[in-house]
């Protein structure tokens, strides 16, 4: 109980496409993150998940059901918003067991049990009485998150539900989140435009853009092989080298990039799920990405000259810009105070050949 | 930062405040306060039988006052109670709020859930209204309503019998709905944008039906919305003068109407004795309401509710919204619409008669004859005095709620309360206390009638003119003022180089307010006017009302012009602030 499957889904607006296809799969009590930047297509997917929004065409299904024409309330889902919604004319424990009142508390639970139980699951136990307005963000959160999973939804949605807190309660609440959601094993899908809380967060995440999903993987292997240029980019930080292929044997690939030959490992990973996909043959154009604490100052492999232009003190490390023609190259080392010309160098295997 | 500049600043700003509570005290808590003293004097002593005569009155209480000395006609007349004029006052206003709240809701449901072109002009022109000069309204409505009027020429056309609604409790609450229908649908609607998409949401994912979740999550933040409109309602319905005199006449008199005949028939202490009960009962409800709104706070949704497109696929519910159109049509727009075409009209057809009356001398007219032209003369007179006294006090006034000081609330309470007592009571205590004469330091002071006018229109006019300034000033940056003054400006500097011309539109704005007030004010102004010769349009509209009704509906467009060219002021350059409510 409790897995889900998009298909071809598409939304279009009035003029705008939405969704543009898209195909997830997701386990039963699996966390799994939509993450993009605004515009990408992500909440509308959450939207098209719970029912909200109708697609244009693809299907729904859960726990293989189409779910066509089911509407929002009975699904079986339940819904955190950023802007946490609570109803304000309700007490905090009238919110919570609002749902008890089309589905029966479970475990033969009355509804002042159970609402209880999910105070204190979410940390506020004896807040009940109190008005919504009267709680901090963080709290309303909570709240909203008690809500929801009073009526034991099959399906946890959550919309942005962390971006109106401030940095650090971000990171206590999301700790608590992923503690609670892996007591109850509920199927959790959370949208975030922030790719360093999807890496933290999920056990697997799909990165989306312009209403495609571009990679679904686990954190570890977004992170450590991007298959395209925007996920490369949009999680974490990355140098992305564009140029033309020259040579190409079994484990390497010889790109010529404004006149210098980079030799970068040939394994490309895919958009889909599946682990690898071909290199580029020579002649071909290829893009490939460096992150910058591969980049090592005075490294013979792949050496390259560029110019210091400004360091970041970061406290563990500093970031540097430096230029390289007219590129822009950051690295990161530990030792601060790297001025001028520097020689820059990577291991093969530390690049990544991106579609 | 000069001397003379830091002392002014430092006295100047509660001297003015000073300077127009003294007005204020002359234009209004005197007036009102001698009609409190009349009430309670009976050749020259303290009484209380005026107000014994008129609480024991079945006339102005009904059954309730037979049985303070006969209790069992409660169980005698059993269910045939009478109303008496207090009781009819309250019916009314209580029918009216009821007709404007179910004549609102589905627009504030419209105007909150569907897009249209021209969705923002209909919203704006919601708060039409309430600068529309009420005698204005009552003849658009007797255009439309009356005997010949455009709803009965189409009955007779098509063979049905004439429809007699004039001096019907329908005609008034139906023109009541006119005013306060667009009232509520826009508050509503406010409200409704103000609940988040994801409220609803929320409760149908947890298992609520669309109905359900309407019921249990948005009605209940809409019905502060709706109690607080039909509290309005109910207030100006029950206070209103110009309406219920030219639809509803002696037979459907209200308290208002009847404090206007007793001051006709010079029946001074039963006016004081029922305008002082008004008073009382308007106070506690303005209390009641402002008590009631101050615990509302305004929501904005992070998404507002969704908007359906109004044209497209047939369905229920956009048949439900062309039907609606269809019924607002009727009572929004064709009274205004009849009383342009009246207005055009004659027996003959087409005319420009009606306003080439306007503007001749009438040289042949008796001294006690209305000359139309005396009529329109004195309205802009009036106008532009009250411009000039409504204005300065109004800004000042705004100045000075925005500025922290000792006293200031008392301030902003003293300066609110003429909202509280009608035209009728205010007119009537400018009569007796300043035009009738009044003696100090030994010396008999009296005002002339037009000063008083002035007055009284300065009086309803100023709150509008603070309320449309107070929000421009309050919106200004503190930053932007600190820099002018880290430059060197005296706080009178920036208040003459940056406040004020950040709030110049907002002063046009209560300008236009004000100006459109003055001219379409009636109900202080025809007590004030009574056999004088200081009649204004609305006054001369009211004695046309009976015979003539051309020159009326023409006096009412020209009403009309100047009514939507303020509106259209007041919206553009004062972000429809004041219309607020």
């Amino acid at each position: 109980m409790g897995s889900l499957e998009l298909e071809g889904v598409e939304k279009s607006f009035a003029d705008t496409v939405a969704l543009d296809g898209v195909t997830l799969s997701i386990e039963e009590g699996e966390f799994f993150t939509l993450v993009g930047p605004s515009g990408c297509g992500k909440t509308t997917t959450l939207r098209t998940i719970a029912g909200l929004e109708p697609p244009t065409s693809g299907t729904v299904r859960f726990d293989g059901a189409d779910m066509t024409g089911v509407p929002v309330e009975e699904r079986d889902v339940g819904i955190v918003f950023q802007n946490y919604a609570l109803f304000p004319h309700m007490t905090v424990a009238e919110n919570v067991a609002y749902g008890l009142k089309f589905a029966d508390p479970p475990d033969g639970q009355t509804s002042d049990e159970r609402v209880a139980e999910l105070l204190d699951l979410v940390d506020l136990p004896g807040a009940g009485e109190r008005d919504p307005d009267e709680l901090s963000g963080g709290q309303q959160q909570r709240v909203a998150l008690a809500r929801a999973l009073a009526p034991e939804p099959e399906i946890l949605l959550l919309d942005e539900p962390m971006s109106a807190l401030d940095a650090r309660l971000r990171e206590t609440l999301r700790r608590q989140v992923k503690t609670i959601q892996s007591e109850l094993d509920v199927t959790t899908v959370y949208v975030t435009h922030d790719q360093e809380e999807a890496l933290a967060i999920s056990d697997r995440l799909a990165v989306m853009n312009g209403g495609r999903v571009e990679q679904v993987g686990t954190p570890q292997a977004i992170y450590e092989r991007p298959a395209t240029e925007f996920v490369a980019s949009f999680v974490g930080e990355n140098n992305l080298f564009s140029g033309t292929v020259t040579d190409r044997d079994g484990q390497a690939v010889t790109v010529d990039v404004g006149g210098v030959e980079f030799q970068v490992a040939a394994e490309r990973a895919a958009t889909g799920e599946s682990s690898t996909a071909d290199p580029p043959a020579v002649g071909e154009s290829a893009t490939f990405s460096v992150r910058p604490t591969a980049l090592s100052v005075g490294g013979s492999t792949n050496g390259f000259e560029v110019v210091v232009e400004t360091g970041e003190y970061l406290g563990e490390t500093t970031r540097y810009y430096a230029g390289w023609g007219d590129r822009t190259v950051v690295f990161r080392t530990p030792e601060p105070g790297h001025e001028g010309r520097v020689s820059l160098g990577f291991d093969p295997a530390e690049a990544r050949l991106l579609v | 930062m000069d001397r003379s500049g830091r002392l002014l600043e430092r006295v100047g700003v509660p001297l003015a405040a000073v300077a127009t509570l003294g007005l204020l005290v002359v234009m209004f808590f005197y007036p009102v306060g001698t009609v409190l003293a009349e009430s309670v004097r009976v050749d020259g002593r303290f009484s209380l039988e005026i107000f014994r005569e008129i609480l024991a009155s079945e006339f102005y209480f009904g059954t309730a006052a037979v049985a303070l000395s006969d209790p069992a006609v409660l169980v005698r007349a059993f269910p045939d109670y009478r109303l008496g004029l207090f009781g009819f006052t309250a019916w009314q206003a209580l029918l009216s709020t009821v007709a404007s709240v179910v004549l609102g809701l589905p627009g504030a449901w419209i105007l909150a859930r569907f897009e249209f072109p021209g969705r923002r002009t209909v919203r704006s022109l919601t708060a039409l209204p309430f600068v529309m000069p009420t005698i204005m309204v009552a003849i658009g409505f007797l255009a439309t309503f009356g005997r010949e009027g455009v709803v009965n020429q189409v009955l007779l056309a098509v063979g049905l019998p004439r429809l007699e609604l004039l001096g019907t409790l329908q005609i008034i609450v139906l023109a009541h709905a006119f005013y306060d229908a667009p009232l509520i649908a826009r508050i509503t609607a406010a409200a409704w944008e103000g609940v988040d998409a994801g409220m609803p949401e929320t409760a149908r994912s947890l298992g609520a039906s669309r109905l359900r979740a309407f019921r249990d999550v948005t009605l209940p933040q809409l019905l502060p919305a709706i109690l607080t409109g039909a509290l309005l309602t109910f207030i100006f319905s029950f206070m209103s003068f110009a309406i219920v005199l030219a639809l509803g006449g002696l037979q459907k008199a209200t308290i208002e109407v009847w404090v206007f005949h007793s001051v006709e028939q010079l029946e001074y202490g039963t006016a004081a004795g029922l305008a002082v009960l008004e008073i009382v009962f308007s106070l506690a409800l303005t209390y009641a309401y402002l008590q009631y709104e101050a615990r509302q706070r305004a929501s904005s949704a992070a998404r507002p509710p969704a908007r359906k497109r109004l044209f497209g696929r047939l369905s229920a519910d956009r048949l439900a919204v062309f039907a609606y159109g269809a019924v607002a049509l009727v009572v929004f727009v064709v009274p205004i619409a009849s009383m342009v075409l009246a207005s055009l009209t004659g027996p003959e057809g087409f005319t420009l008669r009606n306003y080439a009356f306007l503007v001749e001398r009438q040289a042949e007219a008796y001294d006690f004859q209305v000359k139309p032209l005396t009529a329109v003369q004195n309205s802009l007179l009036f106008g532009v005095g009250t411009l000039a006294l409504a204005v300065p006090m109004g800004v000042l006034l705004a100045v000075v709620s925005t500025r922290g000081f000792r006293g200031r609330k008392l301030v902003d309470t003293l300066a609110m309360a003429p909202f509280a007592v009608s035209g009728v009571v205010v007119g009537l205590g400018l009569l007796r206390g300043l035009v009738f004469g009044f003696e100090a330091f030994g010396y008999r002071f009296t005002v002339s009638g037009a000063l008083a006018i002035v007055g009284a229109h300065a009086v309803g006019a100023y709150p509008f003119v603070t309320r449309t300034v107070a929000p421009a000033l309050a919106g200004i940056d503190d930053s932007m003022l600190e820099s002018a003054r880290s430059l060197g400006a005296s706080r009178t500097r920036v208040l003459l180089d940056v406040e004020l011309p950040i709030v110049v539109p907002g002063i046009l704005a209560g300008m236009a307010f004000a100006f459109a007030l003055s001219i379409g004010e009636f109900d202080s102004t025809v007590i004030l006017a009574t056999g004088g010769s200081e009649y204004t349009m609305p006054v001369a509209m009211n004695r046309f009302r009976g015979r003539r009704l051309g020159p009326a509906t023409a006096m009412g467009c020209v009403l009309l012009a100047v009514t939507a060219v303020s509106f259209v002021l007041i919206d553009r350059l004062g972000d429809g602030r004041g219309l607020n409510g």
